[in-house]
């Protein structure tokens, strides 16, 4: 980054140029471009190598270790326990049967929600926009925490529930269970997913629908056969940008830790000092879900809106 | 008459209503329950109390008082303290380091992807706008690429910064995109600015609207990282989202509602001067 460093703090006229100035007068005019596109993007490089493929390396490292506290010698046990241990395999199928679960109903919900959106002129638009994206602000521990307000032992669904019943409260409680998991998931899920198809909505070509329309297709067949179409690759690209949300939360598991899923285990790793266990997880972890974004985006003709 | 024709409409506000109560009621009523005494029932009971605000916020002395936020010597000066409850501030001043390296980050890269076509500009773009690493793979590798760094807070704001990097370049960036990038670069070039003079003083400027939102959006998601934080940090002053994990699995029901509550108005009052910030970003470029 010298020469564009040196170049910004040049603010002088052409009379006084310095020494340093001159090679970069002789540069032609395409050179001089590529530089500042280099001194545009190097803060952003720097940052991605130090905080980002640096640790990246150093956890793989740790996960082909020999020893368990310093990264030395090279040897896959930690790998091969992972791929052939069944009690991983356990984790690694919860870990995307539930992701595919809440993704497939947070997207789904979020169809509707983006639908009413832009379609129907609802009172006070605004604000519902600003509900609806609210949550998108809450780590999963308070998303965790809400469910349990409204699904918990004490909580405002289950006892309106038990008392309609006449079931004690506590039996019926979902909160710490796979349920209640699932629409903490939700929570955190359905803002994300809206989020992305009103951006999609946005670019539909309403001339279309409103030709479907006097033509005299009901709003089913507009939407099916006129606006999905059209959002197809908005839908494609919320399922992927969903489904990576889904396998990465964390937090929520903390608070209600009904499943064992991935990123649960990578902190029981830590916690038990399996480090290169952890390491491994954590490599597979991103491989995954680092090939399954590019693949996705790039073969799905997914267009992401964020 | 079909069945969507009748019933579509409804039914699709019905989801939105459904939606938005599920999302919102669980705010409401901790919010209500964070003032009451007793939540053992369908609803809280016993208003109205202010005892659990004051034992979060460590006014009031608790049974395990390391489960309030503590009031620390923010700094000092000429023997006098100021103090502050610590670990709200620390949570703030966290974020903000992390969104002033995703200024000096973010803003350039945008500029890049926004004004220059380049060879591989898809890649930039990716790299930059997708967060690619997860919070938790991130907490794991930093643990072993940098020890001594990791769990102390120049460790968190770097981490967080480059967490929360695609949303700074995706706001700014598409605050350049409505911007005449080139005519603004030309008109400013023409009049003897050099290239850094421009960017800097006149480009930047410009895109201020979108550079704010894009702060406020990145310091509310650091301000709330959990997954990062929960691995990395140390012992000693800790971020804002562990304080409300500890809250969370281990107060009273009405104690932790006041923690949640607390944080949900720092989201509300971060969300109101975005979109005041929002608006009037509108306003200054239209006219």
């Amino acid at each position: 980054m010298g020469t564009p460093g040196q170049e910004q703090a040049e603010t002088g006229t052409a009379a006084d140029l310095s020494d340093i100035r001159e090679p970069l007068l002789s540069l032609s005019e395409r050179q001089r471009e590529r530089l500042r596109l280099l001194a545009l993007c190097a803060p952003f490089a720097v940052l991605l190598v130090v905080a980002g493929v640096y640790p990246l390396w150093e956890a793989f490292r740790m996960s082909v270790s020999v020893q368990p506290y310093e990264s030395v010698g090279f040897t896959l046990d930690a790998y091969q326990e992972l791929f052939t241990d069944p009690y991983y395999r356990t984790v690694a199928l919860n870990t995307l049967w539930f992701a595919t679960l809440t993704t497939v109903a947070s997207v789904g919900i979020a169809v509707p929600i983006a639908h009413a959106l832009r379609k129907y002129d609802l009172p006070a638009e605004g604000l519902w926009v600003t509900l609806v994206s609210f949550p998108i602000s809450l780590p999963g521990i308070v998303a965790a925490f809400m469910i349990i307000v409204l699904f918990g032992n004490t909580g405002v669904l289950t006892n309106v529930v038990a008392t309609f019943a006449n079931v004690e409260a506590r039996n019926i409680a979902i909160a710490t269970s796979v349920p209640g998991l699932f629409f903490a998931f939700l929570y955190s899920m359905v803002p994300r997913s809206t989020l992305i198809l009103r951006g999609t909505y946005a670019e539909i070509d309403e001339a279309a629908e409103e030709a479907a329309q006097a033509l005299g297709a009901t709003p089913w067949q507009t939407f099916r056969h006129v606006t999905l179409p059209q959002i197809r690759p908005g839908v494609t690209g919320a399922f992927i940008l969903t489904f990576r949300t889904a396998l990465a939360i964390f937090g929520t598991l903390i608070v209600i830790n009904a499943l064992l899923v991935w990123t649960l285990q990578i902190s029981r790793e830590v916690a038990g000092l399996a480090f290169p266990l952890a390491g491994a997880m954590a490599v597979v972890f991103f491989v995954f879900s680092f090939c399954f974004t590019a693949l996705g985006l790039r073969y799905t003709s997914a267009e992401v809106g964020l | 008459m079909s069945l969507s024709r009748r019933f579509g409409r409804q039914f699709v506000v019905l989801v939105l209503a459904l939606a938005v109560a599920f999302l919102i009621a669980p705010v409401l009523l901790t919010v209500i329950g964070s003032f009451a005494t007793e939540w053992s029932g369908v609803f809280p009971s016993g208003f109205v109390t202010f005892q659990n605000w004051r034992e979060v916020l460590g006014l009031a002395d608790t049974l395990g008082s390391q489960r309030s936020m503590g009031w620390n010597t923010l700094f000092s000066v000429g023997g006098f303290g100021v103090a502050v409850p610590s670990e709200l501030f620390f949570s703030v001043g966290l974020a903000l380091g992390g969104v002033l390296i995703n200024l000096v980050v973010g803003v350039p890269i945008a500029y890049a992807v926004a004004r220059y076509e380049f060879r591989g500009k898809e890649w930039v773009n990716a790299v930059s706008v997708l967060p690619l690493m997860p919070g938790i793979v991130l907490g794991v590798a930093f643990l072993r690429a940098y020890p001594e760094l990791s769990g102390t807070s120049f460790g968190l704001i770097v981490g967080y910064s480059l967490l929360k990097a695609p949303f700074m370049v995706m706001a700014v960036r598409s605050e350049f995109e409505s911007m005449p990038l080139r005519r603004l670069e030309e008109s400013a070039r023409s009049l003897g600015a050099s290239w850094p003079r421009t960017f800097l003083t006149i480009i930047v400027p410009n895109a201020r609207s979108g550079i704010v939102a894009g702060s406020i959006i990145c310091w509310t998601l650091a301000a709330a990282e959990f997954n990062f934080s929960y691995i990395v940090a140390g012992r000693g002053t800790q971020p804002l989202a562990l304080f409300l994990q500890r809250h969370i699995s281990n107060s009273t029901f009405t104690k932790a509602s006041a923690a949640v509550s607390m944080f949900f108005c720092i989201v509300v009052a971060i969300t109101l001067l975005l979109q005041r910030v929002g608006a009037h970003g509108f306003t200054t470029r239209r006219t």
